[in-house]
């Protein structure tokens, strides 16, 4: 079986800094990694090349699995409801009814956000935001999961039920990948990625 | 083609704009306020003026508050356009970029955005024009109303591209007020026309030719074909320069 995520020699500059160089890693089944690196030293930029929304000037990025994005920021739309994100992001995910109702069922309930789910985004709270950001992410039950500092948004209920969600997700085959300047958990994790200055060391 | 997408992007957009009642609201209040403006503030007296898409010689004579309300009108609903266009591209920029991530397509997005624009632009005019006939009864209404919408998807897609292409809120505005405000809100306003020099330079501009489908429709029987075809060019050249910005902006590399 191939490796879900493989990048490989990916290097990218803005003029003339060189943020990433050289960087090489791969993600295999099962697994949960983190990429960890302060502010400055490249994950950012190494994040948006790996979900695709930047070019690296050098290397490759080969992606064989499904992929989740959960960014940092809560990308949501402030006068949707709850379930119209469900039923917006279903649609991308191409989700047939009745399957992704059922997917939303299970994440409402195992984030315990249920009774929100006719509420406006505008309506609701910064923690209840990051539930329905990280669900959305987890709709279309990724095989590979990508988690942009998740620890900032995340309140203390929310933190224990992912990492609940991501111990069943690993047990089935799935693959985690968070992404963060701080790891407080160093021991839950198979590998941890350590980014300086645009180089994993 | 995904339509169940384009479809759902139509559905929830439209939705976020019907929810933002201030917005509706102002959007009934401008031209209405525009319109009472120009009504207190213009005379009765007849003005002879050019429909210059006719040809040079064309002068027609017609009261100035009547001119005045109609050049308004397309005015209002250019500058309104333009703002929305603007709004729709900008406001939720980040997540259009999440919902690529998520399958969706660049211009299935764009799709959606575009078909509420013109909904929104449609029932504009239809207000616009609807309000006018408290003033005066227009030779052609539903020419005069046709001229609006053109004028609105011409500004529109102006306000789409400046979207696509400026990150920054008040940036995009004041691209937008850079080109809307000296070119529907002043240069085409057939008064000044008649004396201005350098008319060659007005007739390049994206809210001449709705101006004159408005124009012709409300004061001659004459066709005002030839300036909706060169209003929808004018359009479409907007919003596939629009599009293309879109798609940069949005695409996923992999």
């Amino acid at each position: 079986m191939p490796p879900f995520l493989t990048v490989k020699n990916v290097s990218r500059s803005f003029g003339r800094n060189r943020v990433l160089r050289d960087v090489s890693l791969s993600i295999e089944a099962g697994r949960l990694v983190g990429l960890v690196g302060e502010n400055g030293s490249g994950k950012s930029t190494l994040l948006k090349i790996i979900t695709g929304m930047l070019k690296p000037d050098r290397g490759e990025v080969a992606l064989s699995a499904k992929m989740g994005y959960c960014p940092q920021e809560a990308l949501l739309f402030e006068q949707l409801t709850v379930l119209e994100h469900f039923r917006c992001f279903a649609a991308g995910y191409n989700l047939p009814d009745g399957e992704w109702q059922r997917r939303m069922e299970e994440l409402l309930t195992h984030f315990r956000f249920k009774n929100h789910l006719r509420k406006q985004v505008a309506h609701l709270s910064g923690g209840t935001r990051q539930k329905l950001n990280l669900s959305l992410a987890l709709l279309h039950q990724p095989d590979l999961l990508i988690l942009d500092e998740p620890y900032a948004g995340f309140d203390w209920e929310t933190y224990l039920h992912f990492w609940d969600y991501a111990e069943a997700q690993i047990g089935a085959g799935r693959s985690i990948l968070v992404v963060t300047h701080f790891l407080s958990d160093q021991s839950k994790f198979h590998q941890i990625f350590d980014l300086k200055n645009g180089m994993l060391t | 083609m995904n339509i169940r997408r384009i479809l759902t992007g139509f559905d929830l957009t439209l939705r976020q704009l019907g929810r933002r009642r201030i917005t509706i609201l102002l959007l009934l209040l401008i031209p209405t306020v525009f319109y009472w403006v120009v009504y207190y503030t213009t005379s009765e007296r007849i003005v002879p003026f050019k429909l210059a898409s006719i040809s040079e010689d064309t002068l027609i004579e017609v009261a100035e508050q009547h001119e005045s309300l109609v050049f308004i009108g397309v005015a209002a609903v250019g500058f309104l356009a333009s703002f929305m266009g603007l709004n729709l591209v900008q406001k939720n920029a980040g997540v259009h970029r999440r919902m690529v991530l998520c399958g969706y397509r660049p211009w299935e997005i764009f799709t959606a955005l575009l078909a509420v624009l013109a909904l929104a632009v449609l029932l504009l005019a239809l207000y616009v024009g609807g309000g006018l006939c408290l003033f005066f009864t227009p030779e052609n209404l539903p020419g005069v109303i046709l001229g609006f919408f053109a004028a609105g998807m011409v500004y529109g897609s102006y306000g789409i591209l400046a979207g696509a292409l400026i990150q920054g809120e008040l940036e995009g505005i004041l691209l937008i007020v850079l080109l809307a405000n000296i070119d529907a809100g002043w240069l085409q306003n057939p008064l000044f026309y008649e004396g201005a020099q350098n008319k060659e330079f007005i007739r390049y501009l994206p809210a001449y030719f709705p101006s004159q489908v408005s124009l012709t429709a409300a004061f001659s029987a004459f066709s005002f074909k030839k300036a909706l075809a060169w209003s929808a060019f004018y359009g479409g050249v907007l919003l596939l320069a629009g599009m293309f910005f879109y798609h940069l902006k949005t695409k996923i590399y992999r």
